[in-house]
């Protein structure tokens, strides 16, 4: 199965990580990626400007109902939790927080996996909470490929260890093999 | 819990044979993920809820709330109050009357940012507020307009980045006290607004997918915010239009930060600062 979306989540600690993957898009990247990331509350402010910093392809914050485009990178908006719908489009909710985030790794994994099934490329960093645990098992169950970064690499190693304990990944990287891994898309 | 297509379309279906209800235009995800949420918290199968509805007018009422999403707070997106307070607000300040409509109010924060707002800028006594939501018990909560106060700190962040600091001014500072407008009363754990403001705005129960407008006014401001996200584009045309009919010369529209006016009407407004003026 080809690959149709790629999805990263990630919180503490993997921010430097993210902006380092966004250095290498091609420009005719064939797929969406999408970033869905817990901010600090005093970096809300910013937050995307420094992520297009290096970044080969602009990262914006989608609208609601925006179609769904290749070679597009999409972040999910601060304060809001980020769905995708059946018919491709961009779907925001403001329901309550899940695991004290919003956006949420496990709401956007989930409605990812039930969208693209085995055509999903999930990638879940470094973070300090379990969410993306649930997401990362939904990935799973839909056929999608799961790859989680090594632990004993994170800055915390809370999130990837939470979701490994439930689900066997695909792959389980160190940041250089997933820079490694990335390029080759 | 799982929902499949099939079971959302079986629960907007009983919902709408019981009641003047209808789901059928609502965003599908936060459709699904609320209705698996009220089976997860009542522990009910899909046929059991669907049974117990069909038998019980009350029941409905409760699903319906719990089905939509009420999440709100103060001066929410701060951005956009600083469009308000600085671009779109000193517009009207040469009418005589200033008609102001919420649709979608909730429990009311975003009613009483506006009472606060309206007042730094000398507009309140002038301006005639109306605010409206499906969900009665939402405006109830807006009537008290009592509030939680722990994990909802950010409330006094969002005051002190719209009225009392000044963004476009460096190091400009209005010295507002919050005691002006609310009282923190941080053992009984709320924060509470000010009497003067409970009463004056009017607030009506009002379903977006069916009723008319329910005021019989034409307003100056229409500000509807994270409602739409929940509808799917018919019923988002289906709104605007609504709008649009009930708009004077010269007025806007705002929208939630991450919302806009797709398809054809568009072209019937011009995208301003926050907002959209009906050209
Ligand atoms: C997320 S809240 C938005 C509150 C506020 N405008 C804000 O942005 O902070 C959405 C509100 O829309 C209301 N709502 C949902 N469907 C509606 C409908 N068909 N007609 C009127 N209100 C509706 C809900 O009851 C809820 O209170």
């Amino acid at each position: 199965m080809s690959t149709k979306a790629l999805i990263i989540g990630g919180s503490a600690g993997s921010f430097q990580i993210v902006i380092r993957i966004l250095e290498l898009f091609r420009p005719d990247l064939p797929i969406p990626v999408f970033l869905c990331l817990h901010r600090l509350k005093q970096v809300r402010k910013g937050f995307e400007e420094t992520l297009n910093y290096n970044a080969s392809l602009p990262v914006r914050e989608p609208m609601d109902k925006e179609y769904i485009r290749p070679g597009k990178i999409y972040l999910a908006p601060s304060n809001y939790h980020m769905l995708i719908e059946k018919d491709l489009t961009i779907a925001l909710s403001t329901e309550a927080t899940v695991h004290h985030s919003r956006p949420s790794l496990d709401v956007f994994f989930s409605s990812a996996a039930d969208v693209y099934g085995p055509g999903l490329l999930a990638l879940l960093l470094s973070g300090a909470n379990q969410d993306g645990t649930e997401g990362i098992a939904e990935v799973k169950r839909n056929g999608g490929t799961v790859v989680i970064q090594d632990p004993d690499d994170c800055e915390i190693s809370t999130m990837c260890e939470s979701a490994i304990k439930l689900t066997k990944p695909d792959q389980i990287l160190t940041v250089s093999k997933i820079i490694e891994f990335v390029s080759l898309l | 819990m799982d929902i499949e297509n099939q079971d959302i379309q079986a629960f907007i279906e009983t919902v709408k044979s019981q009641s003047d209800y209808d789901f059928s235009d609502y965003s599908d995800k936060s459709l699904k993920r609320r209705l698996s949420k009220i089976l997860l918290d009542r522990k009910l199968s899909l046929e059991v809820l669907l049974e117990n509805i069909r038998a019980d007018d009350d029941l409905l009422e409760k699903i319906v709330k719990d089905i939509t999403v009420n999440t709100t707070e103060l001066f929410r997106d701060p951005a956009v109050w600083h469009s308000l307070r600085f671009d779109i607000l000193p517009r009207f300040q040469q009418q005589s009357n200033i008609k102001i409509w919420h649709p979608g109010c909730s429990t009311g924060q975003e009613v009483f940012s506006m009472m606060i707002l309206l007042n730094e800028l000398g507009l309140l006594q002038k301006t005639h507020l109306y605010a409206s939501d499906l969900n009665e018990d939402v405006m109830e909560v807006a009537k008290q307009g009592i509030y939680k106060y722990r994990f909802n700190e950010g409330y006094l962040d969002n005051f002190d980045s719209v009225i009392r600091e000044n963004p476009r001014v460096n190091d400009s500072y209005f010295d507002v006290p919050y005691s002006k407008y609310f009282h923190v009363d941080k053992t009984r754990d709320n924060l509470r607004m000010n009497k003067q403001m409970l009463t004056k705005p009017v607030y009506v129960k009002h379903d977006l997918v069916r009723d008319p407008n329910p005021f019989g006014e034409v307003f100056d401001l229409i500000i509807c915010r994270n409602v739409i996200i929940y509808f799917n584009y018919e019923l988002q045309n289906k709104v605007f239009k609504l709008f649009m009919d009930n708009m004077s010369p010269g007025s806007c529209l705002v929208l939630g930060v991450h919302e806009s006016i797709l398809g054809p009407f568009a072209s019937r407004f011009d995208k301003k600062f926050q907002a959209y003026f009906k050209k």
